[in-house]
């Protein structure tokens, strides 16, 4: 019955966004107001049909609604009640009605932003976005039914695949698919402007909001992945570069180049015509990785049903891109530079490297998804391309590209003067120098080890460097009271002090992903009950095997009794879950965690009675930085989209009388 | 203007350069024929270099020793089949009949040495358990 009031109001909503989009294009067409006022009312409409149908589905599972295919294969009876709100998006039908419905909220908050503006630009931006709403609708209502009922109700529900009953579970999706529907907005905004014809670049102002908030819940997205595989999957990993891993990083890569690149739009009026390509591209890979992953064609270890979705979303793509070509080619007049390029040794240049860079990365990491399509077209065989090609190829890139943004803060807009940023990096390479001799009298050999801590050397010292050469002058500059200073030395500069913070972030990153990779060790033990064994100078003593029962599995656990090198005693507790709803057992590991290194012990097996217990070791090095790197750029990015704290307060400060500007380099 | 511009295309073509040579080595050490089991089996190339297989897991015949660490199995094709040893920790998802990736090598007597398994997640996101509930209720 409910479930009835989910298909209708599906098919609803395709009315809906179908209206809407045709109210546009009068809209666009003739210029009316009154046509706009309609297209907005209607897709609002839109929106609260897509509200109704996501509550319709909630509700079904949280009232173990089994009659619902849908519910009945992802949730039962027993699941807790979080898991039961994960099990929302835990299949195809109902994840893509998550996207659909971020796609709509994020429609009507940008008909409030705008709600002012009327014009060609506002038409073609929101037909954009009803053709994108009434293709989510259509595909739920015609492909990915969440609402398919069955006539023989079963007694209980199939239950989320207990890799999914995990807390990271809960979050990365809807935070992966808010990165998703959020670039969408970015590419209406293109091809309003590019529509409406305009010559400006202050449009991208705004752009680069929703651009921005998109990248950092693709960014946390990522991140939660890979926390989430590095907790669940148990092999000791965070990142395999899988297809659909590959799938999320592209879109993240072209949009880390977009904002970079936007900035040098935003302040010398360049670079318009690579922006505009790259909005697109950002917007296009996002539905190309989703056509990738869930049509079959790619091999990936996640393995989605062979549905007509790839259809769909392959015609999609197709109509997508030909919008854009014929919108890029028939206003390519107006992306012309205003002013051009003027040598590589300043901001825009080395953002131009940067943004080389970061495509060639994405080129490679796309090379590598497809290789095996590739190399089925060309010589009949399937070869498959394993992390040994992404290691060799991208890490060269990426510490380049480190290196890159690690001189960043001592470059300025404009002049090309290599001489005045030498002089400018001259405290920070001595630094950085400094760090790699104490790092080789310390013992590290290890050739990419090196590089990284001198390019992490190299980052820290120049993005304290510039802070503290700027807070000097401005302290010089208003005789005011330092901390006040600095306060609004960081208030006036959100955007350049935000994304330094990022920078460290992902410089933290770096550290961590260095140290588990390079130097991470692993052992395997057999150990009957009361034996010990010895791994890097942990002593690991198996005190007993048994079964522990919860909620909706049955566990069996290893009690292992950890010593630490310092001499320190606690209990470990790797174990393997067996769910009442699954087949799989799933393994659950045993985490030691600190800022120097992780201790990740497994339970690899026993034999039947319990006797000879195998336990796996790994020791992950400094992997913990890789998720403080990522609060960083989380929280980089938040400040850098902060407005100005002390925006009107310049003349109520008491500062004895001085009226002299604040000194900023950006 | 035209000295900047040289400039720039000596610096692209560097680029280029340097990407050509990168992803050649890549593929050179990273690539590995993925293949079923009718290709290898009949392609005497597959049987002197490392492989990636796929295949699915015999019914019967398959021994999972986890303490030891190790499993050994049939891998079928659509009409034949390799002999599969693999050492290493045994994946969650395996059981007999599932679909898996191997990869690693044949030996002298004809056995495939497996050093990775992987098992493909069955579940995340596909739909249709409906037949088996049925058979349940």
């Amino acid at each position: 019955m409910i479930d009835q009031i989910g298909t209708y109001s599906l098919s609803l909503a395709i009315l809906t966004a179908g209206i809407g989009l045709l109210a546009t294009i009068m809209a666009y067409r003739f210029e009316s107001q009154r046509a706009l006022g309609w297209a907005r009312v209607w897709l609002l409409g839109n929106a609260l049909l897509i509200t109704a149908a996501c509550g319709v589905l909630m509700t079904a599972i949280m009232q173990n609604d089994f009659a619902n295919v849908y519910v009945a294969s992802y949730s039962e009876i027993a699941l807790p009640w979080g898991y039961k709100i994960a099990s929302f998006w835990a299949g195809q039908a109902g994840s893509l009605l998550l996207w659909a419905w971020l796609l709509v909220a994020m429609t009507a908050v940008l008909i409030w932003q705008q709600r002012k503006l009327q014009g060609k630009e506002v038409a073609a931006t929101l037909a954009i976005m009803a053709f994108v709403n009434s293709f989510f609708a259509a595909i739920l209502l015609f492909a990915a039914n969440p609402f398919t009922t069955q006539a023989i109700v079963p007694a209980d529900g199939h239950g989320l695949n207990p890799m999914l009953q995990d807390p990271g579970m809960i979050a990365h999706p809807p935070t992966m698919f808010v990165g998703y529907a959020g670039f969408t907005i970015p590419f209406a905004m293109l091809i309003g402007a590019l529509a409406a014809g305009r010559r400006d670049d202050l449009w991208i102002a705004n752009t680069r909001r929703w651009l921005l908030f998109s990248w950092l819940f693709l960014t946390i997205g990522i991140l939660l992945g890979a926390q989430w595989a590095y907790i669940e999957l148990g092999w000791g990993g965070y990142w395999a570069w899988d297809p659909v891993e590959n799938a999320s990083l592209l879109p993240w890569l072209t949009g880390t180049a977009l904002l970079h690149s936007i900035m040098v739009q935003q302040a010398r009026h360049t670079f318009r015509f690579w922006n505009a390509c790259l909005i697109a591209i950002t917007f296009l890979r996002c539905i190309f990785g989703t056509y990738l992953t869930r049509s079959g064609v790619i091999q990936s270890v996640h393995t989605f049903p062979e549905s007509s979705i790839g259809q769909f979303f392959l015609g999609f793509l197709a109509v997508c891109i030909i919008i854009t070509v014929v919108m890029i080619i028939w206003r390519r007049d107006h992306l012309k530079a205003q002013q051009p390029l003027t040598g590589l040794c300043n901001r825009e240049g080395a953002l131009l490297l940067t943004n080389v860079l970061l495509l060639i990365i994405t080129g490679a990491t796309l090379v590598g998804t497809i290789y095996p399509l590739i190399s089925d077209l060309f010589t009949g065989k399937t070869i498959s391309v394993g992390p040994p090609f992404y290691n060799k190829v991208i890490l060269p890139m990426a510490l380049l590209l480190l290196t890159l943004m690690a001189i960043g803060p001592a470059l300025q807009y404009g002049v090309s003067d290599a001489r005045r940023v030498a002089k400018k990096l001259r405290l920070p390479v001595a630094i950085a120098v400094i760090a790699l001799i104490l790092a080789l009298i310390l013992g590290l050999r290890e050739p990419w080890s090196m590089a990284c801590v001198t390019i992490s050397a190299l980052a820290i010292a120049n993005v304290f460097n510039d802070l503290i050469t700027v807070w000097f002058r401005n302290i010089r500059a208003s005789n005011g009271n330092a901390f006040a200073v600095l306060f609004r030395q960081f208030d006036d500069n959100h955007r350049r002090y935000g994304g330094q913070f990022v920078h460290l972030g992902m410089i933290l990153i770096m550290i961590g992903v260095a140290g588990s990779s390079l130097f991470n060790e692993k052992t395997t033990a057999q150990l009957k009950r009361g034996e010990q064994t010895t791994f890097a100078g942990y002593t690991m003593l198996l005190q007993d095997l048994h079964e522990v029962r919860n909620a909706n599995f049955t566990a069996v656990q290893a009690i292992v009794k950890l010593t630490n090198p310092d001499g320190s005693v606690r209990t470990l507790r790797p174990e393997v879950r067996f769910y009442d709803k699954s087949e799989q057992p799933n393994t659950h590991v045993a985490l030691k965690s600190n800022l120097k290194r992780d201790l990740y012990v497994t339970l690899a097996g026993w034999e039947q009675d319990g006797d000879l217990v195998a336990l796996q070791a790994i020791i992950n090095p400094l992997v913990v930085w890789i998720w403080i790197g990522g609060i960083a750029m989380t929280l980089g990015a938040l400040f850098s989209m902060l407005p100005k704290l002390l925006a009107h307060r310049t003349q109520d400060v008491p500062q004895t009388g001085s009226t002299v500007p604040l000194v900023t380099d950006a | 203007m035209n000295h900047l511009r040289s400039k720039f295309i000596v610096a692209g073509l560097i680029m280029t350069a340097c990407l050509s040579y990168l992803v050649f080595a890549g593929v050179q050490g990273g690539w590995v024929y993925y293949v079923d089991v009718d290709d290898f089996t009949q392609g005497i190339e597959y049987h002197d270099q490392r492989v990636r297989l796929c295949g699915k897991v015999a019914d019967e015949d398959v021994t999972v020793k986890p303490a030891q660490l190790s499993a050994v199995f049939p891998l079928l094709g659509n009409t034949t089949q390799v002999n599969v040893v693999y050492h290493g920790i045994v994946p969650d998802l395996f059981k007999p009949g599932s679909e898996v990736v191997v990869e690693g090598k044949l030996d002298e007597q004809g056995i495939f040495q497996a050093t990775i398994l992987l098992t493909k997640c069955a579940s995340k996101y596909t739909g249709d358990h409906t037949e088996r509930m049925e058979e349940k209720s």
